[in-house]
């Protein structure tokens, strides 16, 4: 793995980055001094940019076959080449191995530990950096919160319900995107169903909007008598909250709701709202 | 009106917020400790800004005729950090005797954690030993359970309810608040929390009785002229000047006045301000500026 990596990373640096780079690899091999870690895994931003890899097809079948459930198309060179780092000290000790992993972590700045959140998904003994993963969704600071809740397979590998439950809310606080949690569905548990449909009361009753997606994490697991406060959705002029009432009503399994979605197909005139009404008509019939 | 801030984390606030919050009338502010938008990685930066809250800001905002007060308390979001937690905790009781500290805060939940838990209900007993009231904040996410597991935690400690403000409040949460014997606070925000309108409505529904409004102004958005701006919508919506007064003055210099470290009678004339003075070496003129001084 770490050699296509690397071989990624060459392709796309400068002939300067790379140099830089290569010298920053030979840092790593026994005794590994901490403080040139910390200045290398600081400098990839500098040296490397922060490019988007943007894989080729053949490259992204590749690695696809070495990594099915990692997304890597949108990480920076700056992030690859950090992750590189941390592989290439594996040869550590484990205790010290993971503190001094934990260190590029502490001392980061945003990009740094963006890139940290990313790039545990590669590293051995991945669990021992539960805490800090935990720790980042405390973070006011959206592009980080990104990084942990967004294209990351580690939350729902490796949280447990509750922090799991809070990422989720709090990613539906600040906009974003449901079908950015990689594993999502995965993790679906009454807790959280309760958790979303308690949030979308409050903004109903401070007049607020809720959004849109919510109902996809309300329905799987929510009381069977709650069900129905989805339908005005099913109404609404916008269609991105008929689309994910739509959606989201696939979870039920009684004929009201059955109702409701065969209703609103009589008169939906949106494409996408009727592909999601006949899904979730056809899961109900399984 | 004379208005008094009962939640605003000035710290974050320039010297134009402390002249605009002077010219509207604020006359005392408790600014209570809470998290700096990112993590703390040692105990040293908990003793520098307890103290900056104890110094430098109380002066700040003497040169601008308010007087601050503050309350001091290990946040929850940081209470998930065991090795910090239990550093910041040894050091509260010395913090806690200091003059102008008016209650135990910000406490309560966050991600509402077994960990959040224990230094929540540690912190409600050392109030207790300090014989201080408590300001609680309620979690932003699942806000109506992490409210009613606060109230339950305060019961079940036996912490007496009327020496606790549950701050943060919305339409949901509110009657819980009032059905126990506690305070209510609510957080006017340009955007999130509570706005203005939602709260004219609130009060012509609750009344004044133990209900309070605060800016909670800090580095996110926010406007440290919430409490006046709230004070005038509800003045135009047709809510009496003894309503408003309580709930602007009268209940938060009730509620800290439980501390016996805010004198009521002393509290309600504004102080005169000497913009000579000098903290430490500092001041808050540049060169060249004339100072205020009031005789």
């Amino acid at each position: 793995m770490i050699d296509f990596l690397t071989r990624i990373l060459r392709a796309r640096a400068s002939s300067r980055g790379w140099n830089w780079f290569q010298a920053a690899c030979r840092r790593t091999d026994i005794p590994v001094d901490l403080n040139w870690l910390l200045g290398n895994y600081a400098g990839a931003s500098l040296r490397l940019g922060k490019r988007a890899l943007n894989l080729e097809p053949e490259e992204t079948r590749r690695w696809n076959s070495l990594s099915p459930d990692l997304p890597l198309d949108h990480w920076g060179l700056d992030e690859l080449g950090r992750a590189i780092l941390l592989l290439r000290i594996a040869h550590l000790p484990p205790d010290e191995y993971s503190e001094t992993v934990l260190e590029c972590y502490r001392q980061g700045d945003s990009r740094e530990q963006q890139s940290w959140l990313r790039g545990i998904n590669l590293l051995p003994q991945r669990s021992r950096f539960l805490d800090a993963a935990v720790d980042a969704c405390r973070t006011n600071i959206v592009p980080l919160l990104e990084a942990i809740a967004c294209e990351n397979p580690y939350p729902a590998a490796h949280f447990p319900e509750l922090n799991f439950n809070q990422m989720v809310l709090k990613s539906l606080f600040n906009g974003i995107r449901m079908d950015r949690i990689l594993g999502l569905e995965s993790r679906f548990n009454p807790e959280l169903s309760r958790m979303a449909d308690d949030y979308a009361s409050e903004r109903e009753a401070a007049g607020r909007d809720v959004p849109p997606d919510i109902w996809w994490v309300v329905a799987p697991r929510i009381a069977p008598e709650r069900i129905g406060r989805i339908y005005p959705y099913l109404q609404q002029g916008n269609s991105r909250h008929r689309y994910w009432a739509a959606r989201a009503l696939g979870y039920a399994r009684d004929e009201r709701s059955r109702a409701q979605l065969e209703q609103r197909r009589t008169v939906e005139s949106d494409d996408r709202v009727l592909a999601a009404i006949d899904a979730s008509l056809a899961k109900m019939v399984q | 009106m004379k208005i008094f801030d009962p939640h605003i984390h000035m710290t974050s606030r320039t010297t134009d917020d402390y002249s605009a919050m002077a010219q509207n009338g604020i006359l005392v502010i408790v600014e209570p400790s809470f998290w700096l938008g990112q993590p703390r990685t040692n105990v040293g930066s908990f003793i520098d800004y307890f103290n900056s809250l104890l110094g430098w800001e109380r002066f700040r905002a003497s040169q601008f005729g308010i007087r601050h007060f503050c309350t001091i308390g290990l946040n929850p979001k940081e209470a998930n950090n065991p090795r910090l937690a239990e550093e910041v905790l040894s050091l509260l009781p010395r913090y806690l005797q200091k003059d102008g500290v008016v209650a135990v805060g910000e406490i309560g939940y966050d991600d509402q954690t077994d960990a959040e838990e224990r230094i929540f209900a540690r912190q409600l007993e050392l109030a207790m030993e300090m014989d201080l009231p408590v300001l609680v904040h309620t979690p932003h996410r699942d806000k109506k359970r992490g409210t009613i597991r606060s109230l339950d935690l305060i019961r079940s400690v036996g912490f007496p309810e009327e020496r606790a403000l549950i701050d943060h409040n919305t339409e949901e949460t509110l009657p819980l608040v009032l059905d126990t014997g506690c305070w209510a606070g609510h957080t006017i925000y340009p955007h999130t929390k509570m706005d203005e309108v939602r709260m004219v409505k609130l009060v012509k529904e609750y009344g004044s009785e133990r209900i309070l409004i605060n800016s909670a102004a800090d580095w996110g958005i926010s406007d440290p002229l919430k409490v006046p701006k709230t004070t005038d919508l509800m003045l135009e919506s047709g809510i009496t000047l003894q309503t408003i007064r309580t709930i602007v003055w009268d209940n938060p210099a009730h509620f800290f006045s439980q501390s016996r470290r805010l004198d009521l009678a002393g509290i309600d004339t504004r102080p005169s301000i000497d913009q000579t003075e000098f903290y430490g070496g500092s001041t808050v003129l540049r060169g060249g500026q004339t100072p205020v001084v009031e005789t």
